[in-house]
């Protein structure tokens, strides 16, 4: 606490006679001691600030110009009118929501399914392993890997023929919700681990006791499960969800190279909606008015959810 | 007692019935793509896809002698360590600060600092692309490099943060009555008692820094700075599309490495990736 901090200098001060036994750091004034903390964290806050803030003011500033590569005209709330219009922008949020939230409660579900039958496993050790493979690659190599798989090379389709579910060719690229069950489903298979992982930890870290406890009760291993270990690990599971969530939200390496946003935009996330009007179509301006509007919901979910899911975390 | 253990052994096939599916939806992409690195390019897409098919070095020879292969993974190892050692070089004292001094605003600072992580990259690429323009730094491992660290600083600070608020204070306060300044007792007692910690946060940083595409995608516009990550989507013959049996390689390529790190750090790794909250 404060306190015990300031009580620590006085008795510092108070025994000034004794030079042998006077702690080096005492030797320093007050007032440097103050500031001590501020200087260790000072670089990293610095530095973060250059890419947070600063291009945080630049986009704000420039939201309010048209910008292709000459030079900035002002044209007032211009760019956030035409946001306010822009289906494809609209059309970008609602799919970073709908495909991150599917995504995310089939990899909860899944993630907690395989947990719950692997943490107390004797080769938990070697699920580990083998789930975590899909974790490791990079998400381009992924991305690749299922366009391959369920595009180009159309495996998936061909096995649906052989085992006779299909008869024809499957049109994952032509149909919206194709191209998105896709985007998911290498979501699914590359994320899942990585919960999996954070729900055996937190399950491995509860007491063994209370389980063995309700077990001689007479409780089977699903109840005790549903109603003594999954209420632990709300904290965990909040924790985890929220990184992941904030992830799914950011997602653009899958979409970049499985769908390009298509069919009709409707696999076209938020980055890549920015991505495309600025980097592709170079309206600049633009493409901040949209990065702002991100800026202020990132801020708003920050307060309102992150702190308090790594506040319950932490204890 | 024949009932009951007849439903335990239920439950066991129903368990490895389900561990055992999820393995294999896991390791069969896998598997198959690993096979397509070895195959020559006229047996990838084809009409029928082909289960069985010829072995073949193409892609291994082709990675190497038509690609800078070699500057690829030099750009990708070079980023990446400069990198973490920016990281850890500001992490460290920013983590002793906020896990061992009690001071004003201090849980702000801290919840600002991983808040960062939260920002999609593509919120900021566009300032970023500028300032690096502007700075000279387009196509360059130092643009990408410093963009890198920013990433990751949050999420190091975080785990050595959680490791450091582990350690009991009287180790600190035993070296500070034998008269040892701040600065050393972070440098002898503390950064030794938490180098699990330490190398947990620059593993996880360095696969993050691997897999890091956008900034990556803007920064590096010709082969001069390309990382692997990148490098992948560049792997296109023209018209002939995509050389998938060259972007597999590549892609195990560098996922080997990091396996084998993360092996090594198993134990950490649900305490790196949720940034030190959850206590594995």
């Amino acid at each position: 606490m404060n306190g015990s901090h300031l009580s620590d200098m006085g008795a510092a001060s108070a025994a000034p006679k004794l030079p042998t036994l006077k702690p080096a750091f005492k030797r320093r004034s007050k007032r440097l001691r103050a500031w001590f903390p501020y200087l260790l964290v000072a670089p990293a806050v610095i530095y973060l600030l250059m890419i947070t803030l600063y291009p945080g003011i630049y986009a704000a500033v420039q939201s309010f110009y048209a910008v292709k590569f000459g030079p900035w005209n002002p044209v007032g709330f211009d760019n956030y009118v035409r946001l306010w219009g822009d289906y494809q922008f609209w059309g970008a949020l609602w799919n970073t929501f709908i495909m991150g939230a599917i995504s995310l409660i089939i990899q909860c579900v899944f993630a907690l399914t395989l947990a719950f039958y692997a943490y107390r496993d004797p080769w938990v050790k070697g699920w580990r392993i083998i789930f975590l493979v899909p974790m490791l690659f990079m998400p381009s190599a992924v991305a690749f890997m299922f366009k391959l798989l369920f595009l180009d090379a159309r495996v998936f389709a061909d096995i649906l023929i052989r085992i006779g579910l299909i008869d024809g060719n499957l049109a994952i690229q032509s149909s919206i919700w194709g191209s998105r069950a896709l985007l998911i489903l290498t979501d699914v298979w590359q994320w899942t681990p990585f919960l999996f992982i954070i729900f055996v930890a937190g399950l491995q870290g509860q007491d063994e006791e209370i389980e063995e406890a309700a077990r001689l009760d007479g409780a089977t291993w699903g109840k005790i499960f549903w109603n003594i270990s999954l209420p632990l690990m709300r904290p965990v599971i909040a924790v985890a969800l929220v990184i992941r969530a904030i992830d799914i939200t950011t997602m653009f390496a899958n979409v970049f190279i499985v769908t390009k946003g298509g069919p009709a935009f409707g696999t076209e996330t938020i980055s890549f909606f920015i991505y495309r009007t600025g980097f592709k179509f170079f309206n600049f301006g633009y493409a901040s008015a949209a990065s702002v509007i991100m800026l202020i919901i990132t801020i708003v979910v920050a307060q309102l959810v992150v702190k308090r899911a790594f506040k319950s975390g932490k204890d | 007692m024949a009932s009951v253990r007849r439903t335990k052994s239920e439950n066991l096939f129903i368990r490895y019935l389900i561990l055992g599916s999820w393995a294999l939806f896991c390791l069969g992409p896998v598997i198959w793509f690993l096979s397509i690195g070895f195959r020559p390019r006229t047996e990838i897409i084809t009409p029928q896809p082909i289960y069985i098919s010829a072995l073949s070095l193409d892609a291994w020879h082709m990675i190497w002698s038509d690609w800078p292969m070699a500057k690829y993974l030099r750009n990708s190892v070079a980023a990446i360590f400069g990198s973490v050692v920016i990281d850890l070089a500001l992490a460290i004292p920013a983590a002793y600060s906020l896990a061992r001094y009690k001071y004003r605003g201090r849980e702000d600072i801290g919840f600002y600092i991983l808040s960062t992580r939260m920002m999609a990259p593509a919120i900021v690429a566009i300032p970023i692309f500028f300032l690096f323009r502007n700075m000279g730094l387009l196509d360059t491992i130092w643009a990408l490099m410093l963009i890198y660290a920013a990433i990751n600083l949050s999420i190091v600070t975080w785990i050595i943060r959680s490791y450091m608020t582990d350690i009991p204070k009287e180790l600190e306060d035993a070296a500070r009555t034998d008269g040892a300044g701040d600065l050393r007792i972070l440098w002898e007692i503390i950064i030794p008692a938490v180098l699990p910690g330490v190398i947990t946060a620059a593993v996880i940083a360095m696969i993050f820094a691997i897999n890091e595409f956008l900034f990556t995608l803007l920064i590096a516009s010709t082969p001069d700075a390309y990382t692997m990550s990148v490098a992948l989507a560049n792997f296109t013959g023209g018209s002939d599309g995509l050389i998938y049996n060259a972007i597999a390689l590549v892609a195990f390529l560098a996922f080997v490495p990091v396996f084998l790190v993360v092996i090594a750090i198993q134990k950490h790794l649900s305490r790196g990736l949720t940034m030190g909250a959850v206590k594995g």
